[in-house]
C-alpha cells in the first residue's frame, strides 16, 4: 500500500475519533482541514478503499418573497372568500377583489385558485359561496414554513410533499436540493487506524527559512502529484490581427515603401474629386458613404489645385480628356465624410511629393456605409502601395505584387483586366488559396489616370494599388465571420498561438 | 455590380459558334468581367460599370468573338433614313427637358430577348441613367400606336392611362401615390406643376417618362417593330443610353431607323452610330505597360478589342471607336484596350529599378513599442471600431456629451459617432468577456478622433494608449505602477502626477499625468457606478495616454 499523505491521515484519524462514520461537515470541522481537501482526501482513500463515500440528497425549501407575504396576509383565494362573504357571499369578482384590497397582481390569480379549489360556484360574472371552507394543506405548509423558516422536503408528509410542488409553480416557495455526503472506514480502513497511523509534518512549500537554517533536511517535504492539472495562466500578447498586420507592413518596409498616415476624417475633394470621380457618381451617395452631421464641411486645398480639378471634371482641361462633361461644384467637394479608401491619404501626400522616385504604403482603417454581416464590416482595414517614378510600367507593377504577395505566402497571383475610376489601364489580382483549393480576389490596381495626376502637377507614371485586410486575416486565421475579427473574445485571444 | 447570366447555347447562337461553357469560362475573365458562378449550361459574369455595353448577349458576344480573333476591327452599323417624327412641346423644358427617339424594324422576339431587354433597360437606367435620374428608356411596340408622336406634359388629375401592369386607367397623380414604380420614382417629377408624357398622334399615351410605359405598347414575342424613346436633362446621356441599346438590338437581328425630334427652335436626328475618333501614340502605350509593340502589333490588338486603328503619322494611329463604347475617355483608355488586346496573361512580370529604403510612419512605431511593453507588462491586446456610440461612449461612462465627430447616417446606433478616447471600448471588452477567468489586463493602441476647428477636415486623428485591469484586487496603486513602467520604459521623464477628478474614476484615486505643463493622460480606480453600468463586479483601474505629443 502507498504511503498516505498528511490531509489523508488527519482524515483517517479523524473518521476513527467520530466513531468510523460521519457527515463530511463534521469532519471538516472536527479535523480543522479545509472542505476541499477532506473531499479531496476521501476520493483518494475511497481509490485504495480505506474508506466508502455515502451520498444523499436532501432538499431544503423555504418562503420566496412573494411566499413570504401570502404567509402574513393569507393566499389571494383566502383574502377573496373572506371578502365574499363579508359582502353577504355573493359578488361580482371586481366587488370581491375590491373588498379583500387585493394588490392588482393578484386579482387574476385569486379567481383562478378559488375556481380551482372549488370554494365559489360561479356563474357569470357572479361569485356565490355558502361559508369559510376549512384550512387546506398548502396553507399549512406556508404557515409551517414560515414559522420554521425552512424545511427538509425528504422528512414531511406526503401531502405536504405534493402542496409543495403546487407552491413551488405558484412561486411561493424555493427550493434548493444539495448533495449530503458521510464517509465510513472500511473494513480494511478500521484496520489501518487499529494499526496505528502516526501523523508526521508535512511541507509543501520550500520557504527562504527552511533553505537558509537547513531544516529542509529533517522535515518531509511533500511530494507531489505531478499529473494533476495546475491552474492556467495566460501570457500578454498582440492580437492576432496586429500580427499579421505587421506581417504586411513588413513586407512594405522590407521592399523599401515608406509608411504614411493621414486624417480618417476627410473631405470629399481629396477622397473623390481628387480621384476623378463625378460628383454624381454611385459611390458618393449616403448609401455607401459615411457623411458627417458635425463637423460638417471642411476646407478646399488652394485654388489651383482645386480650379485644375474643377476643369478636368468637366472638360478634361489640358489633360487631353473629354471629362465628364457636367458642372463642378465646390459645395459637394467640401463635405467632410469618413474616408472610404486610404487613397484620399495617397493623393494627397503625391501632391505634397511630386519629385520622383515616391514608393509610400499604408495600411489603415477606412469606412463604408454597410450594415455588419459575416461578410462586411462598416470600418475595415484596407493595404495600400503606391510606386511614383520615372519610366515604370504596369509590367512593373504587376512584377511588384508577385513579390509582394509571395512574401506573405500567396504563391500563385494572376492579373485579370478590371475597372477603377482613377486608374487606367486597371487590373485585379486574384491568389490561389492550396488550403482551401480556390481563388480569392486580392486586390485592385493600376495606374493612376492623367485626369488624377495632372491637376496636381505629378509628371510621372504612379503604380499603385489597394485591397482589404479582413480577407487575408481570415484566411490566415481560419475565421468565417469577419465580425468575429472585432469582437476582442478574450478567451480566442488567449488561446490563439503565437505561432502558426 | 451588375452581372449577366449567359446560357451557353444562346450565346453560341450570337458568336455563331459552338463552344463549351469551360471555354466561355477561360476567356470571359480576360474581357475584364469576374466570373461569378459557372453552371452545367450557363456562366454568370459580373461586368464594370465603364462597360455597360455588357449588359447585353450582342455586347459579350462582340468582345468575346474579337478577343478570340473570330471577328475583328470595328462592327458596322447602318442607319436607314426614317420618317417618324417626335414634336416637343415646350412644357418639358421645365421638368425633362430632353428626348432622343430610333425605330427598330424587322426584330423577332422571344420570351428570352425580352426578358434580357428588360435587364439591359434596368442596367442601363442604372450604369448611365444615374437610377433614371439623367437619362430613362422606353421601349414600344410601334405598331400599336399612330405617329407623329408629342412629348409633352400632361396634367396630374386629368391626364390618364393604363399603366403597364395593370388593367385600369390611373391618373398621373394616382401612380405616382399607388404604382411601384410611381412610388419609386416620384421624386424626380413630383415638383413639376405638369408632369412628362409621351403621346401618339390619337393623344394615346406611350409612356410617362421615367416613370413608366403604358400598357398600350407593351412589347411581346409578336412584336416586330420597336419605338425607343430616351428622355432626360443630360443630351450626353441619352446619347450613350441610346447607342448601347440600339446597336444591341441591331445585333439582335433588327434594322435601325432614323427618328427627327423637332424642339421647337431646332430639330435632332437620332440615334448617331457614327464611331468616335481619339488619336493614340504608340510610344506612350508602350511606355506604360513596358511593352515594344509595333505599330501592327498595336493595330491587331486594338482591332481585337473591336475598335479600327490607321497611321496617320509616324507612330501615331487614328483609332476608331464604336458608338456603343461609352467608356473612353482620354487616350489612355486605348493604352488599356491594346493591354487587353495583346492579353493581360501575357504581360510578364518585371522588377521597377526604383531603389528606396523602407521607413515606418513613426506613430506606427510608436504604437509597436508601446505594445511590446504592455505585453511584457502582461496585458492583451484588443482591437476596437473608432465608430461607437453616446450611451458607451458618455452615459456609461457618467460623462458629458461634449463635441465629437458625428456621422449624418449612421447605418446602425451602435455606430453613430467617433471617439474621443479608447478606454470606453475597453470598458465594453470587459463586460463582454465577463465569463473569461480574471485578472483580466486588456490594453490598446490606437486612433481617436478629436474635433479641431483649426484643421482642414475640422477635426484630428490623435494616437492613444488605454490599459484596464480588473480583478478582485485591482486599485490605483497597481495601475499606477503600470502607467509609470509604460512611462518609463518609453524613455519619458519628468512627468507629474497631479490631482484631478475626471467622473469615469472615483475621486480620491484618481490622477492625471503632466508632461511638460501639459495634460497627457489620466490613471485610477473606475467609478464603481461605471462598473455598474458595464455590469462588471470586479474592482478594476485603468490609465489612458495620448501619445500623439511624444511621437
Amino acid at each position: 500500500m502507498s504511503e498516505l499523505r498528511e490531509n489523508e491521515q488527519k482524515t483517517m484519524l479523524t473518521l476513527e475519533k467520530l466513531g468510523g462514520r460521519s457527515p463530511v461537515a463534521q469532519i471538516v470541522k472536527t479535523s480543522g482541514l479545509a472542505h476541499a481537501a477532506v473531499m479531496r482526501a476521501a476520493l483518494s482513500l475511497s481509490t485504495k478503499k480505506l474508506l466508502q463515500i455515502h451520498e444523499q440528497k436532501q432538499t431544503t425549501i423555504a418562503l420566496s418573497e412573494e411566499g413570504k407575504q401570502h404567509a402574513e396576509k393569507g393566499l389571494p383565494e383566502r383574502r377573496s372568500i373572506r371578502a365574499l362573504i363579508k359582502l353577504g357571499g355573493e359578488a361580482t369578482v371586481e366587488e370581491t377583489v375590491n373588498e379583500a384590497a387585493l394588490e392588482e397582481d393578484f386579482t387574476t390569480i385569486a379567481s383562478g385558485w378559488l375556481h380551482r379549489k372549488n370554494w365559489v360556484t360561479m356563474k357569470g360574472n357572479m361569485l356565490k359561496t355558502s361559508g369559510e371552507p376549512p384550512m387546506e394543506v398548502d396553507e399549512k405548509l406556508l404557515s409551517l414554513l414560515q414559522e420554521k423558516g425552512s424545511l427538509i422536503i425528504e422528512s414531511i408528509s406526503k401531502e405536504m410533499k405534493s402542496a409543495a410542488y403546487v407552491l413551488k409553480k405558484r412561486k411561493l416557495i424555493e427550493m434548493d436540493e444539495k448533495t449530503l455526503r458521510e464517509l465510513e472506514l472500511t473494513d480494511t480502513g478500521w484496520k489501518l487506524v487499529k494499526r496505528g497511523i502516526k501523523a508526521v509534518e508535512e511541507v509543501s512549500q520550500l520557504t527562504p527559512e527552511l533553505i537558509l537554517s537547513k531544516k529542509w533536511q529533517k522535515v518531509k517535504l511533500r511530494k507531489f502529484d505531478v499529473t494533476a492539472p495546475g491552474p492556467v495562466v495566460y501570457p500578454g500578447k498582440i492580437h492576432p490581427m496586429q500580427e499579421i498586420i505587421q506581417m504586411v507592413r513588413e513586407a512594405f518596409l522590407e521592399m523599401g515603401f515608406t509608411e504614411i498616415r493621414g486624417s480618417i476624417v476627410q473631405t470629399a475633394f481629396w477622397n473623390f474629386d481628387a480621384l476623378f470621380q463625378p460628383q454624381d457618381h454611385p459611390a458618393r451617395e449616403m448609401m455607401d458613404t459615411f457623411y458627417l452631421a458635425q463637423p460638417k464641411e471642411g476646407r478646399l486645398p488652394r485654388k489651383n489645385f482645386v480650379d485644375a480639378v474643377a476643369k478636368t471634371h468637366e472638360n478634361g482641361w489640358i489633360t487631353g480628356s473629354r471629362g465628364w462633361q457636367y458642372k463642378w461644384g465646390p459645395q459637394e467637394a467640401k463635405k467632410l465624410i469618413m474616408r472610404t479608401h486610404t487613397t484620399a491619404v495617397t493623393i494627397h501626400y503625391l501632391a505634397e511629393h511630386r519629385e520622383p522616385p515616391v514608393k509610400v504604403f499604408s495600411v489603415d482603417r477606412i469606412y463604408r456605409n454597410e450594415r455588419l454581416d459575416y461578410k462586411h464590416l462598416a470600418e475595415l482595414y484596407q493595404i495600400e502601395g503606391i510606386i511614383m517614378d520615372k519610366n515604370v510600367t504596369l509590367r512593373d507593377l504587376i512584377g511588384t505584387l508577385k513579390e509582394f504577395y509571395l512574401k506573405l505566402g500567396l504563391k500563385r497571383v494572376e492579373f485579370w483586366p478590371s475597372y477603377f475610376p482613377y486608374t487606367e489601364p486597371s487590373a485585379q489580382a486574384t491568389a490561389y488559396v492550396p488550403e482551401l483549393k480556390t481563388w480569392i480576389e486580392l486586390c485592385g490596381m493600376g495606374i493612376f489616370r492623367p485626369e488624377v495626376v495632372a491637376p496636381f502637377g505629378i509628371k510621372h507614371p504612379v503604380l499603385a494599388w489597394g485591397g482589404g485586410l479582413e480577407r487575408l486575416v481570415m484566411l490566415k486565421l481560419g475565421v468565417d465571420d469577419i465580425r468575429f475579427l472585432y469582437k476582442n473574445d478574450l478567451g480566442w485571444i488567449r488561446r490563439s498561438p503565437v505561432c502558426r | 455590380m451588375p452581372v449577366i447570366v449567359l446560357n451557353k447555347n444562346r450565346f453560341c447562337s450570337f458568336i455563331g459558334r459552338s463552344i463549351t461553357v469551360e471555354e466561355m469560362a477561360k476567356w470571359l475573365p480576360w474581357l475584364g468581367t469576374s466570373l461569378e458562378e459557372t453552371g452545367p449550361d450557363y456562366v454568370k459574369i459580373e461586368f464594370n460599370p465603364n462597360r455597360i455595353d455588357f449588359s447585353s448577349y450582342a455586347g459579350v458576344a462582340r468582345a468575346f468573338c474579337g478577343l478570340l480573333e473570330w471577328k475583328t476591327g470595328l462592327p458596322k452599323y447602318k442607319v436607314q433614313k426614317g420618317k417618324i417624327v417626335v414634336n416637343v412641346d415646350s412644357t418639358v423644358s421645365n421638368v425633362r427637358p430632353h428626348i432622343l427617339g430610333a425605330v427598330i424594324r424587322n426584330i423577332r422576339l422571344d420570351v428570352d430577348s425580352i426578358a434580357e431587354l428588360m435587364e439591359m433597360q434596368e442596367d442601363l437606367h442604372w450604369g448611365i441613367g444615374r437610377d433614371r435620374k439623367k437619362a430613362s428608356i422606353g421601349v414600344h411596340n410601334l405598331d400599336r400606336v399612330q405617329t407623329p408622336f408629342t412629348y409633352t406634359t400632361g396634367d396630374p388629375n386629368t391626364a390618364k392611362f393604363v399603366p403597364l401592369d395593370k388593367t385600369t386607367e390611373m391618373s398621373l397623380k394616382e401612380i405616382l401615390e399607388e404604382h411601384e414604380k410611381g412610388k419609386a420614382y416620384r421624386y424626380l417629377v413630383d415638383w413639376a406643376p405638369r408632369y412628362p408624357l409621351l403621346i401618339d398622334r390619337k393623344g394615346r399615351v406611350l409612356s410617362m417618362p421615367p416613370i413608366i410605359n403604358g400598357e398600350l405598347t407593351r412589347v411581346d414575342s409578336l412584336t416586330q417593330n420597336l419605338f425607343i424613346d430616351v428622355t432626360g436633362p443630360d443630351i450626353n446621356a441619352l446619347a450613350r443610353s441610346m447607342n448601347v441599346l440600339v446597336t444591341a438590338l441591331a445585333d439582335m437581328g433588327g434594322s435601325v431607323e432614323s427618328v427627327r425630334v423637332k424642339y421647337p427652335d431646332h430639330t435632332v436626328v437620332s440615334p448617331d452610330l457614327t464611331a468616335q475618333q481619339m488619336k493614340l501614340r504608340i510610344s506612350y502605350a508602350n511606355k506604360l505597360l513596358g511593352l515594344k509593340l509595333s505599330e501592327s502589333q498595336a493595330v491587331r490588338s486594338l482591332r481585337k478589342c473591336r475598335l479600327d486603328a490607321k497611321k496617320v503619322g509616324k507612330g501615331v494611329l487614328e483609332v476608331s471607336i464604336p458608338a456603343y463604347r461609352t467608356d473612353i475617355l482620354h487616350e489612355v483608355d486605348l493604352v488599356e484596350e491594346v493591354a487587353i488586346g495583346y492579353g493581360y496573361f501575357r504581360l510578364k512580370p518585371t522588377k521597377p529599378t526604383t531603389v528606396t529604403t523602407g521607413k515606418q510612419h513613426k506613430a506606427e512605431e510608436m504604437a509597436n513599442h508601446v505594445r511590446q511593453i504592455m505585453i511584457g507588462l502582461g496585458f492583451t491586446e484588443v482591437m476596437n471600431f473608432i465608430l461607437t456610440n453616446e450611451v458607451v461612449h458618455y452615459k456609461k461612462m457618467r460623462k458629458n456629451i461634449s463635441k465629437m465627430v458625428r456621422l449624418a447616417n449612421p447605418v446602425s446606433t451602435e455606430y453613430s459617432i467617433a471617439r474621443e478616447d479608447l478606454l470606453p471600448s475597453l470598458m465594453k471588452n470587459l463586460a463582454d468577456n465577463r465569463h473569461e477567468s480574471y485578472p483580466q489586463r486588456i490594453f490598446e493602441v490606437s486612433d481617436v478622433i478629436k474635433i479641431k476647428e483649426k484643421a482642414e477636415t475640422r477635426s484630428e486623428r490623435r494616437l492613444h494608449v488605454a490599459a484596464v485591469s480588473s480583478h478582485p484586487t485591482a486599485n490605483f496603486t497597481e495601475i499606477k505602477s503600470y502607467t509609470e513602467a509604460l512611462l518609463t520604459n518609453l524613455g519619458l521623464t519628468g512627468w507629474k502626477i497631479k490631482e484631478a477628478t475626471p467622473p469615469s474614476f472615483l475621486e480620491g484615486r484618481v490622477a492625471a499625468i503632466h508632461v511638460r505643463q501639459k495634460k497627457i493622460g489620466i490613471l485610477g480606480e473606475i467609478h464603481p457606478e461605471v462598473l455598474n453600468n458595464f455590469e462588471l463586479e470586479n474592482p478594476t483601474s485603468a490609465f489612458e495616454i495620448d501619445l500623439e505629443g511624444n511621437l
